[in-house]
């Protein structure tokens, strides 16, 4: 039949039984939130080996990297991954705990080119270095800028204001 | 609306008559035709840039105070419309298009967040008031400003650059024991005397 969009011809719990089976001792905590997105969990040590597979998986494989968030959860920082299948026509959330005293995790633009532009952002805002990205710098905010401001212990910097 | 405009005299039906020929002064007929035919630069930075292209439009139509030339290039431009946040980032590339401005260039300052910073005061990246980066002729409160609001800008600035003088007044006499620095300094509502 082919790609076509709209269509789901898995049922969403079987498509999260599926990658429970297929991702098990990788994937933590899988859940389904209605009414179409798949969430889970995995350790950063195996976000590239994971990443990889979710896009190559035969049945449900997430071709497409929408966006990512960095989430400041205070005792530790969150960077989420948003996928999207064309076969199956869902989304699927993957989130990755990166410790706040070194927050650093594996870029995944070797998987999704797209990754690049959101990394940038996600270090820019939350702080969270992306190693092996090949262009990480400020995306949203000036080149000299002197923090990372939407971490929660950000304080607002004078030197952030020349123009007073 | 503001005593000067109501008293700016504008030439009447009867002054076209015969024989054709009306006596004014030059400060006048040219403030008068600056006044006109302000081309405002398209600077839109939030939301305050859909009220201000709203303005434009029929409904509202910028046209009818002469204004309706929007430029996408600073060179051409004598009004600079900041409509929106000015941000960290946006203030040096803001100071370098007013400066590619030529003169005379007036500034207003469109709602509360380029007057202020507005809602975003307390913001890691947000420029509070654009008056810290150019200088500004008019403040529009609102946020964002109706079209009406924006027209009642535009007309107090007609009626500032209708103030201006293009043959420059005499110098007051200074009095022998005042200080230099004391001298009338020119405030931003006086017309400045022979700037053209």
């Amino acid at each position: 039949m082919g790609l076509q969009v709209g269509s789901n011809p898995m049922s969403m719990d079987a498509i999260a039984a599926l990658l429970a089976e297929r991702f098990a001792g990788d994937l933590e905590d899988v859940r389904i939130q209605e009414p179409d997105t798949i969430v889970a969990r995995c350790a950063r040590e195996k976000l590239l080996d994971v990443a990889a597979r979710l896009k190559a998986d035969a049945d449900a494989g997430y071709e497409t990297l929408n966006w990512i968030a960095g989430v400041d959860r205070r005792t530790s920082f969150e960077s989420i991954y948003h996928l999207y299948s064309w076969k199956t026509n869902t989304w699927f959330e993957l989130r990755v705990d990166v410790p706040r005293a070194e927050p650093e995790v594996d870029t995944v633009t070797g998987v999704w080119p797209a990754a690049d532009w959101h990394e940038r952002e996600s270090w820019d805002m939350v702080g969270i270095v992306y190693v092996g990205h090949p262009d990480l710098r400020r995306i949203l905010l000036k080149d000299d800028f002197v923090g990372h401001p939407l971490r929660k212990d950000y304080v607002d910097l004078a030197e952030n204001h020349p123009h007073v | 609306m503001s005593e000067r405009i109501k008293t700016a005299r504008y030439p009447k039906l009867e002054h076209f008559s015969e024989p054709n020929v009306i006596t004014t002064t030059a400060d006048f007929i040219f403030s008068w035709a600056r006044s006109h035919s302000v081309f405002p630069f398209t600077y839109g930075l939030a939301c305050c840039a859909i009220e201000m292209l709203t303005s434009g439009f029929a409904r509202y139509d910028i046209a009818r105070y002469g204004m309706e030339v929007f430029r996408p290039t600073p060179r051409q431009c004598d009004l600079m419309i900041v409509a929106g946040t000015v941000n960290e980032k946006m203030a040096p590339v803001l100071k370098r298009l007013y400066d590619q401005m030529s003169e005379p260039k007036w500034v207003i300052s469109m709602g509360a967040c380029a007057t202020s910073g507005g809602p975003f005061y307390d913001g890691y990246n947000v420029v509070n008031g654009v008056d810290k980066v150019v200088p500004v002729d008019v403040y529009i409160p609102g946020c964002p400003p109706r079209p009406e609001a924006l027209f009642q800008g535009l007309l107090e600035l007609q009626g500032k650059i209708q103030q201006y003088k293009f043959v420059p007044e005499k110098p007051a006499p200074l009095a022998a024991d005042a200080p230099a620095s004391d001298v009338a300094p020119a405030t931003a509502d006086a017309a400045p005397a022979g700037e053209v």
